[in-house]
Formats: structure tokens, sequence, C-alpha cells
């Protein structure tokens, strides 16, 4: 079936073939063309200026066209270039073109005004075709800049990065370079990254008419209160500013930080005796935090107890003191260990490494001297028994 | 005043058994540091004891890390080209120096016939012997003072920095220690010179228990156990208590030996990092801080069976020699 297809394909391609090549041809026009986008345009005194220009040879046998300029005001300097060269002749091949500039260099002081100037190409054959392009002096068009965020509010906690992508548009007919900033509260930082790039940037080249995407990255300080921010985001460049206001919407977090009252986080514990540590949870974060829950890591066999073992709610800035019982394994060695403790809530924990020295009971102690005690009596004993007069 | 044997519960004496122990004691004591004796073992001593400080502390100046307890690195430290640590060497020295001064003690005044002498004065043997004892004592505490206070000086000297006030307490700490070790083997060999008449067979027998435990019962003590544990257990594969249950009796038959006792007391006190001298099982250490000092009064608590050990067994040697000594005919 397959085959059958592809047999019945090859055999209508012929058919079709001419068919289609004769649709697509376009009506055909014979001659010499020279062509510009914009056969007026606007240059800027004391500036230079660009006109590119075509030489479309259409049907014709291909032929050296001297290229001249006439009607160039006095003062001003237009050159042809062909490749980047200053070039005197152009020779398109047939149905092919060459792309020509006119470098234009206006006189600082020219003033303001049109001026008609025509660029001929001749060629030994008497042909020739003649393009008339007006030049008009301008005033100084300012550079002009556009600033644009598709999503300039973004919504986030104290820890969260906020990351807004500005397009920044060079509006005016030449390149510029563009310089960064931003205004935001007080201790807020702001950042520039190009694009997906990396590297912090503070000002960025944009071509004439081009947009480049830019990132704003802003960091707002940890202990920041619940609250809409406004950053300004400002560009500038040869003295076109354009701004932009971003908001950051901080909606506020809890933050717990486990410690003691006095901040000392070492304690001694005796062997098979339980010893209470107090310990101070604090929620320094903006929001309150619920449903805390307490629990600690201590070595192998030993208990550790917390009271209150939960904690239903802390409001911000609120402290809460916590009672642990630590009780060493009764086979545990003298010496320091780490027990850690926890608080953990939604989202939210802090832990706290505790030094827990052990020691053991000094019972064994006394009944060493105990010990020493027996051997003195038996000394004595011997006194007494044999003790001579 | 005639003098008899000891009428069994009969006659009490009168006054204080301590009557004349202060002119016994002082004239011991002057004696033993005049003597040439003491000389050749005090130079004994101070050159066992000065070859490994002389090289542990070259060694510790290159030491660029910072040790809190580096003063007390200078007694622990073997160097490499003597492997002998001072307290390794003083568990050596020690005892010979307490033997060379005890194993007369009473036997020469016999066999100089000096003994009836002294004791038609008004002093009683109890505090002949006890003075005697007490005289050595103080010889070999003064010896052991002055290499102490000689390797301290070394230590100021070479390593240019001041002990601190816990590594000073735990330096004490072993002179105690060290002396009772002293007293220990100086008791033995007073309970010798007072059982044998003959000076060198006291002092042979003195210097065989030291060699004994010095030597042989460090080897004896794993053959015996070994000998009464299950084959599984000396094997390595029973269980854990069974297999601790054979290190304790092990440990245990081990410290019947006064060297075992002071290494272990030494090792308590000079390395703070020591939590235990027995053994430890894995999940003992889980969660406990590597190389943590231990507080010195833990470190004392830890060894203080150790010390209770010398200080009694001191005092019991003592015991069996002063009624040995008690029950003897003393006219010759």
């Amino acid at each position: 079936m397959h085959r059958l297809i592809a047999l019945f394909v090859t055999l209508a391609i012929p058919f079709l073939g001419p068919q289609a090549a004769a649709q697509q041809q376009p009506p055909v026009m014979q001659g010499l063309f020279l062509l510009t986008d914009y056969p007026a345009q606007t240059v800027r005194a004391g500036e230079t200026a660009t006109v590119r220009v075509k030489l479309q040879n259409s049907g014709l046998a291909p032929e050296a066209m001297a290229l001249a300029l006439s009607g160039v005001p006095a003062g001003w300097k237009i050159d042809i270039l062909g490749g980047g060269q200053p070039v005197a002749s152009a020779m398109p091949g047939q149905n092919e073109s060459v792309s020509l500039q006119l470098r234009v260099e206006v006189p600082k002081d020219d003033k303001p005004g049109s001026h008609q100037v025509a660029l001929s190409a001749k060629g030994a054959r008497l042909q020739s075709v003649e393009l008339p392009l007006t030049l008009t002096v301008g005033t100084e068009a300012p550079a002009k800049l556009s600033l644009k965020s598709r999503l300039p509010s973004l919504r986030g906690t104290p820890r969260s990065s906020f990351e807004y992508t500005v397009t920044v548009g060079n509006d005016s007919g030449k390149d510029l370079t563009v310089a960064l900033s931003a205004q935001g509260p007080a201790n807020f930082q702001t950042t520039f990254t190009e694009g997906f790039g990396s590297n912090e940037i503070s000002s960025i080249p944009i071509e004439a008419g081009q947009t480049k995407d830019i990132k704003v990255k802003v960091t707002p300080p940890r202990d920041v209160k619940a609250d809409d921010y406004p950053v300004l985001v400002k560009v500038a460049a040869e003295g076109a500013t354009a701004d932009l206001r971003v908001t950051l919407q901080i909606s506020g977090q809890g933050r717990l930080a486990l410690s003691t009252k006095d901040g000392r986080l070492s304690g001694e514990a005796e062997i098979g005796k339980a010893s209470a540590y107090t310990l101070v949870l604090v929620n320094d974060g903006t929001a309150a935090v619920a449903e805390i829950e307490m629990s600690g890591t201590v070595p192998a066999n030993w208990k550790v107890e917390f009271n209150p073992k939960t904690i239903p709610t802390l409001a911000p800035n609120e402290k809460k003191e916590v009672q642990v019982l630590v009780t060493p394994a009764d086979k545990a060695i003298a010496g320091d260990y780490v027990a850690s403790f926890r608080a953990t809530a939604r989202g939210e924990s802090s832990a706290a490494d505790f030094r827990i020295t052990v020691t053991t009971s000094t019972l064994w102690g006394l009944v060493g001297v105990g010990i020493i005690a027996v051997a003195l009596l038996v000394l004595l004993g011997a006194v007494a028994r044999f003790g001579r007069r | 005043m005639s003098r008899k044997p000891p009428p069994s519960g009969g006659m009490r004496r009168e006054g204080s058994p301590f009557t004349g122990l202060g002119p016994v004691f002082m004239k011991e004591f002057a004696d033993h540091l005049s003597s040439a004796r003491m000389m050749v073992l005090m130079l004994f001593v101070i050159a066992f004891g000065a070859l490994p400080v002389g090289l542990s502390l070259q060694e510790l100046r290159t030491i660029t890390e910072s040790d809190p307890f580096l003063f007390l690195r200078i007694f622990t430290s073997s160097p490499q080209r003597v492997p002998f640590s001072f307290t390794a060497s003083l568990s050596l020295v020690i005892p010979l120096l307490a033997i060379g001064l005890g194993f007369d003690a009473v036997n020469s005044e016999f066999n100089r016939r000096t003994l009836s002498r002294v004791l038609s004065q008004p002093i009683y043997r109890d505090a002949l012997l006890l003075g005697k004892f007490l005289g050595g004592l103080a010889t070999l505490a003064v010896a052991l003072v002055a290499l102490w206070l000689i390797v301290l000086g070394a230590g100021l000297l070479l390593l240019g920095l001041p002990p601190r006030g816990v590594e000073v307490a735990r330096g004490v700490g072993f002179l105690v220690v060290a002396i009772a070790y002293g007293g220990v083997w100086l008791a033995v060999a007073m309970l010798f010179s007072v059982i044998f008449r003959s000076t060198a067979t006291s002092a042979l027998c003195s210097l065989g228990v030291w060699l004994f435990f010095a030597i042989l019962w460090p080897l004896v003590v794993p053959v015996m156990v070994l000998a009464v544990t299950p084959a599984d257990v000396a094997m390595g594969m029973g269980r854990l208590d069974e297999t601790l249950a054979m290190i304790e009796a092990q440990s245990m038959l081990e410290r019947l030996s006064p060297n075992t006792l002071f290494g272990e007391a030494v090792v308590g006190l000079l390395n703070p990092e020591t939590r235990t001298l027995g053994p430890i099982i894995p999940s003992q250490m889980r969660g406990a801080i590597m190389g943590a000092p231990l507080p010195f009064d833990q470190s004392l608590v830890l060894i203080w069976p150790q010390v209770t050990g010398l200080i009694a067994g001191m005092i019991v040697v003592f015991a069996a020699a002063y009624v040995v000594f008690q029950r003897e005919e003393v006219r010759a």
C-alpha cells in the first residue's frame, strides 16, 4: 500500500512541477534600479548618518556602473561605501544587487533645512539610473528610553528574593549606553543582571531602536515588616531617563530562635540523674508561628523531655521558656557530649547544640576513703593487738 | 626495764605508741639524705628522668599547633628517638628508689646490733618502724619533688610559657600519686627487711617482687583470664556482655599490681582527654565530643579507685610489716 502511494507521487510530480513553477514566477521587470528604504531622512548637525542604498540589476547583463553624487551641500562630506571601503563603481550581476552606504558627515554649524542630493549610477552602454535623496538637517532629537515590566508587582516573604524582568528600550536613533539604578526603602538591596547572565551590571549598551531584557533583583532586609514596598527602577542615558515603579508585597513570616537566657549553651549533668536546663524560644520574625514542637537529639540511651512539649502559638517578638530535662544513660562515661534541641513549626525551625558535661557520682570516692579508713583501722588494730610496753 | 615477748592480751602499754617518733624520723631522714646510697639513687633517677624529658622537650618545641595541656605533654609524650615517656620511666625507677631506701631499714640495724640499743631508749617499736617508714617516704618525696621541680623548670625555660593552674593541679596530683606508689614499694621493701635477717635476701626478694609485677604479671594475667573463659568469647565471637566481663576480669587482675594502678592514675591525671580506664562500647561514645578534656574533678573521680588502692595497699603492707616486727625477737 505504501509502495503504491509512493509510485503515484513519483508519477504525479512531473505533471505538477511546471505548473507550480509558473505560478511562482513574478512578472518580469527588466532594468536597473537604485533603491533605498527611506529616500527622505533626517540627519543631525555635527553627526554622521548612514544611508543604505541598494543597486539592483533585474534581467540585464552585468556591467560596471560608475557611481556619482550630485547636489552635495557645501561643507558636507558624503562618501559612497561598499563593503566598508570607499567605492567609485558597482557591478551587480544579473538579477542581483549590490549594497552601498552613503556616509553623510554633516558639519556642526549647519542650519536646519532640507537638501536634495542625488546618487547616480552610469553604465558604459548609456544606461543610467538616479536616486534622489532628501536629507533634512533637523534639530537634535533627544535620546529616548522606555522601560516596561510585565510583572511589576511581586509577593513574597522577607526571605524570598524578588526578581523583576524589565525591558529597556532605546527609542532614539543612536546607540546608547544605559546606566541602571534603583531607589528602594532603606536597607533594600537591588542588583541588576542581564537576561539570563549572572554578572551584576550597572550599565548596558543598547543599539538604536533595540530593547534588552534585564533582571532587577530586590532583596529586602530579613526583619522587614509585612507591607507593600515600592522600588523605583531608573534607567538613564545622555540626559534621557525612564523610570518604572515595581512593588514588593512582603507578607510576614515567623522565625524561631532557640537559645538560653544568658546565651550559654553548655551545662552539666550527673549520670543517671535528670538535669534541667531552661531554653528560651523567641519568635523574632514578623508573623506568628503556630504549632511549635520541641524535640531533641541526645546520645544513645539518654532521656530527654521537654516541658512544654508543644507550643500552640508564638506571636512575633514573644519569648517562651521551655524546660528541658536531660538524663544521661546509666552507663554513660564522664566527659563532654553534644545534645541538640530543636523547635519545629510548619516551614520554620531552629536548633541549638548544647554541650553537656557528664559528671560521675562522687559516691565511689567516698567508698575509696572508706577503704583507706579500713586499712588504717587494720593498722590501729595491729598496734592495739601487738603493741608492746 | 626488761623487754619480754608480747603477752597475748596481757599488759597494756602506757603512753602513746608514737613516743620517740620524731627523733627516729629526723635521724632516718638525715641519714638517708646524707648517705652515698641516696646520692647514687638520686643520680640514677635524674638520669632516667632527664633523658625522656629532654628529648620530649626538644620535640614539643617544634610543635606549632596549640595544645591547652602542653605542659602535661612533657610528662606523657614519648620521644621518637627513645620510645619511653617520663612517666613510664618513673614507673620503673620509683620502685628501685623505694626498694633502695627500704630493703635494709630494719635488718641492717639488727646486723649492726644497734636495734636493741635504740629500743632501750624510750622509743617503742611502733615508733621505730613508723619513723623509719616515714623517713624513707619523706626522702622519696624530697627526691620526687626535686625531680618534678626540675622538669617544671626545664619546661618553663625551654617552652617559654607558664603552666596553667589546672596543669599545675594535675601535676601536683601526679606527684602525690607517685609518692604513694613509692610508698607501696617502700612498705614492701621494709616488710622484707623485717622478715629476713640478711640484707641481701631482703633486697633480692624486693627486687623479685618488683620484677614480677613489672614484667611477669602483665604477661601472666591474659593467659590466666583466657584459660578460664570459653573459647568463643576468647576468640571475640561471644556476646557483648561476656566479652566485657572478660575484659573487666582481666583489668581487675591487672590492677592487683601497683604498676598498673600507678599507670592508670597517671594516664587519668596527665591525659585530660581520658574519659574512662575501662572498655568502651561504641554506643557510649555516640554524641561524645572527642578530645574534649575532662574537668579536673572528674579526672580525680576517675582515678580515685587507683589512688585509694595505692594508699590502702601501702597501709596494709606496712601493717603486715608492723605485725611481723612486733612478733620478732630483737635481742640478737
